[in-house]
């Protein structure tokens, strides 16, 4: 406890100074800026912005990209609750109740009630973060390779239970990302595999030019295809701040939603994803007359939103603490982190204290930072949804090209992000949901590494991952989870969350 | 935007295919598996004990091959929903805009084509005026407008503030400035013109009525 103490107090020390502050401001300014905008969700904001954090210092470039992934899952629900348009996955449950109670007039209200159930959630993640962060390094230390494939393995099972859809295509997406990241040198034996003889593909594909592809241009596309209806919001705004009743009746669903948000949170396989659902199912089961659900019911809003921003924070611990990335969005904090010289991992938080705390403290004031930011700014918001999609996509456009050429000032990436644009976009069309493959390869390379190293220990023996106790718990849930989710029974009961 | 609506699809069916979506998306992922299979073809496999190169990518593409031959299957066996028909206008004009502004960025050249590097002054402005046809909807007018002010921004942005190592204009470009100018001096210069042209351009449009809204303005937001 006193090391928790100790630890915070040296992170708000850090993260407290005047530039560093001033970086989580500009990040959740400028990330909830573009995370607003309709059809551009957290992934694609981050990678879009990457470049902007190159030149400062390691502390304050995470501190940076930390407050934009905020302000951009915030821009996010705004956009939910405002036009009806989920950013991501894990706004559409917003946009049940947030349009409902938006389209009465009380747009104001719902945009409050989610500023303060996030910053609540927020609090209590960051403070989850702390406390789990030295046990679950420690724990960490006594992964093997085998341990490591095995949470891996793991963790891909939950994105394919997660996913929305057919499982046998999310099992595809999935196995593709990790064929993808086998692209490029062999690290052990020197060999160039997939590359077509090309020379800029020997160091395999890059993550920010797949992500940037698959969700930012292949997501123009398909808006491109449906014809525009934007359906914001006609009534006034209405005040910003709930009244007595409306905390009254928010103040347990934010409670319940930050638990169930934290803990699935913690799950590799981006379990946040789960996080809004699960929470709307408790408060909908919960409610005295869930017949207001859907007509815009403040619970409906108040649970699911934190809930999210709960999942979106514990989602860091996974990274911090065993160096794997549990999604998407952290996957390219691997990446920052990377250019940085930093390898997340476990001795992030022995060998560089600093950043560490600094960036959970950091956490916090983001969340603080997004409550200053985001109430008196709905005005400007609002304009900016006005924007019509026909002005707002070339722009969008620009900023991808350039972004992803000052990453790594290579022309072929502009090209690449094409490419895979195009190729997202016949996924999207052949009803493939583009997150899985994401992870997959994200994963694909940790993956295949810790399964070469754990063969060459066990000398070709593939007992060892059942042998090994913690490796086959591990194994052991995954396979259980994947007969559960292909018993028919439950199959259906996952669709239904979904489709709520 | 991430929830395309769907709808049941259309009963009228023709030959043995009763998902054309499944169907469709299990032949590429055929196509893929096939073409990694291919590309692997002379690495070796090696054993469990040393993995090869190939080992895991020729793994990988039986999975997806077998994920692609089940959805081929079940597209026969079952039914489920159709392609939608999508218009070719949007993804070429959008990939041509993403290609200019590739071979403009820096110097660029393929067999006996080559091109000067235009920086971002040039390239910018091409992928949002090109990029912009990929809608039917486009005006040329209000196209420019955005590209001659966000083009400076960007300038200001990246070249100036974050000093970001990215072309803004080529070296005749600056040649055309005073000798004592530094190239900054000339990036900002550059910045003030473009955004008072789209200022220009902003004012001298307004006059006229607008013809089209497509989203609904609300007058008494506040």
């Amino acid at each position: 406890m006193g090391d928790l103490i100790s630890n915070l107090n040296l992170g708000f020390s850090i993260a407290l100074s005047f530039q560093n502050l001033g970086l989580a401001f500009l990040g959740c300014l400028v990330g909830t800026l573009v995370g607003v905008l309709p059809g551009v969700g957290p992934i694609a904001t981050i990678a879009m912005l990457l470049p902007i954090t190159f030149g400062l210092e390691p502390v304050g470039a995470l501190i940076m990209l930390a407050g934009i992934y905020y302000g951009a899952q915030y821009g996010g629900s705004t956009t939910a609750i405002l036009v009806n348009i989920p950013g991501e996955a894990t706004s559409v449950v917003t946009t049940l109740d947030g349009h409902q109670m938006a389209r009465q007039g009380r747009a104001g209200v719902a945009l409050g009630i989610a500023a303060i159930g996030s910053f609540f959630a927020g609090t209590v993640a960051t403070v989850v973060i702390a406390a789990l962060g030295a046990p679950l390094t420690k724990l960490a230390l006594i992964f093997g390779p085998a341990e490591y494939f095995s949470l891996m393995v793991m963790g891909l099972v939950f994105a394919v239970v997660l996913a929305r859809g057919s499982i046998l295509k999310a099992i595809a997406m999935i196995i593709l990302g990790v064929l993808l990241s086998t692209v490029g040198t062999d690290l052990e034996t020197g060999q160039e595999r997939l590359t077509f003889g090309l020379p800029f593909l020997a160091d395999g594909i890059d993550f920010a030019v797949l992500a940037m592809g698959i969700f930012g241009v292949a997501e123009i596309l398909r808006n491109l295809d449906h014809t525009e209806t934007r359906d914001v919001v006609h009534q006034a705004i209405g005040r910003l701040l709930p009244n007595r009743e409306d905390f009254r009746q928010s103040y347990m669903p934010v409670l319940r939603g930050t638990t169930i948000g934290a803990i699935l949170g913690i799950l590799p396989g981006n379990g946040a994803v789960l996080g809004p659902f699960a929470s709307y199912t408790v408060e909908k089961k919960l409610a005295k007359d869930p017949s207001r659900f859907g007509r815009g019911a403040i619970e409906g809003v108040a649970g699911p939103e934190a809930a999210n921003n709960a999942g979106a924070q514990t989602s860091f611990i996974p990274l911090l603490t065993l160096g794997i990335p549990p999604n998407a969005v952290m996957a390219l904090m691997v990446g920052a982190m990377t250019i940085h010289g930093i390898v997340p991992g476990p001795q992030v938080m022995t060998r560089n204290p600093d950043l560490f705390w600094g960036m959970i403290a950091s956490m916090w004031i983001g969340n603080l930072m997004l409550l200053i930011i985001n109430l008196p700014l709905v005005g400007l918001w609002v304009r900016l949804l006005k924007v019509p999609y026909h002005l707002m996509f070339p722009a969008i456009l620009m900023f991808c090209c350039i972004g992803i050429y000052s990453i790594n000032s290579l022309p072929t990436d502009v090209m690449f992000i094409g490419l895979f644009g195009i190729v997202g976009y016949i996924l999207i069309k052949f009803g493939f949901e583009p997150a899985p493959l994401l992870l997959g390869f994200v994963l694909g390379k940790l993956l295949e590494e810790n399964l070469r190293r754990a063969l060459i220990l066990s000398r070709g023996s593939l007992e060892t991952f059942i042998e090994r106790p913690i490796s086959a718990v591990l194994l052991a849930i995954a396979a259980i989870l994947l007969i559960l989710a292909l018993l028919p029974s439950i199959r259906k009961g996952r669709d239904e969350v979904f489709v709520e | 935007m991430s929830q395309p609506v769907r709808r049941a699809a259309a009963p009228l069916r023709r030959g043995p295919i009763r998902a054309g979506q499944n169907f469709a998306g299990g032949v590429f992922l055929l196509l893929l598996a096939a073409l990694a299979l291919y590309l692997a073809r002379d690495l070796p496999q090696g054993t469990l004990r040393s993995m090869g190169p190939a080992m895991l990518p020729d793994w990988l593409a039986y999975g997806v091959g077998a994920c692609g031959l089940a959805m081929v299957v079940m597209s026969l066996l079952r039914d489920g929903e159709d392609l939608e028909k999508s218009a070719l206008r949007g993804p070429v004009v959008v990939l041509i805009a993403i290609l200019a502004f590739a071979v403009t960025i820096r110097p660029f050249s393929m067999g006996p084509l080559s091109l000067p590097g235009l920086g971002m002054l040039v390239s910018g402005p091409l992928a949002i005026i090109i990029g912009g046809y990929a809608t039917e909807d486009v005006r040329l007018r209000p196209l420019l407008i955005l590209a001659l002010s966000l083009t400076p921004f960007c300038m200001v942005l990246f070249g100036d503030l974050l000093n970001l190592p990215i072309p803004i204009f080529p070296q005749s470009f600056a040649n055309l400035f005073p000798a004592g100018w530094s190239q900054k001096d000339v990036l900002r210069a550059t910045a003030l013109v473009l955004t008072v042209a789209a200022l220009a351009l902003y004012l001298t449009g307004r006059r006229r009525p607008a013809t089209r809204i497509d989203v609904v303005v609300d007058e008494d937001e506040s």
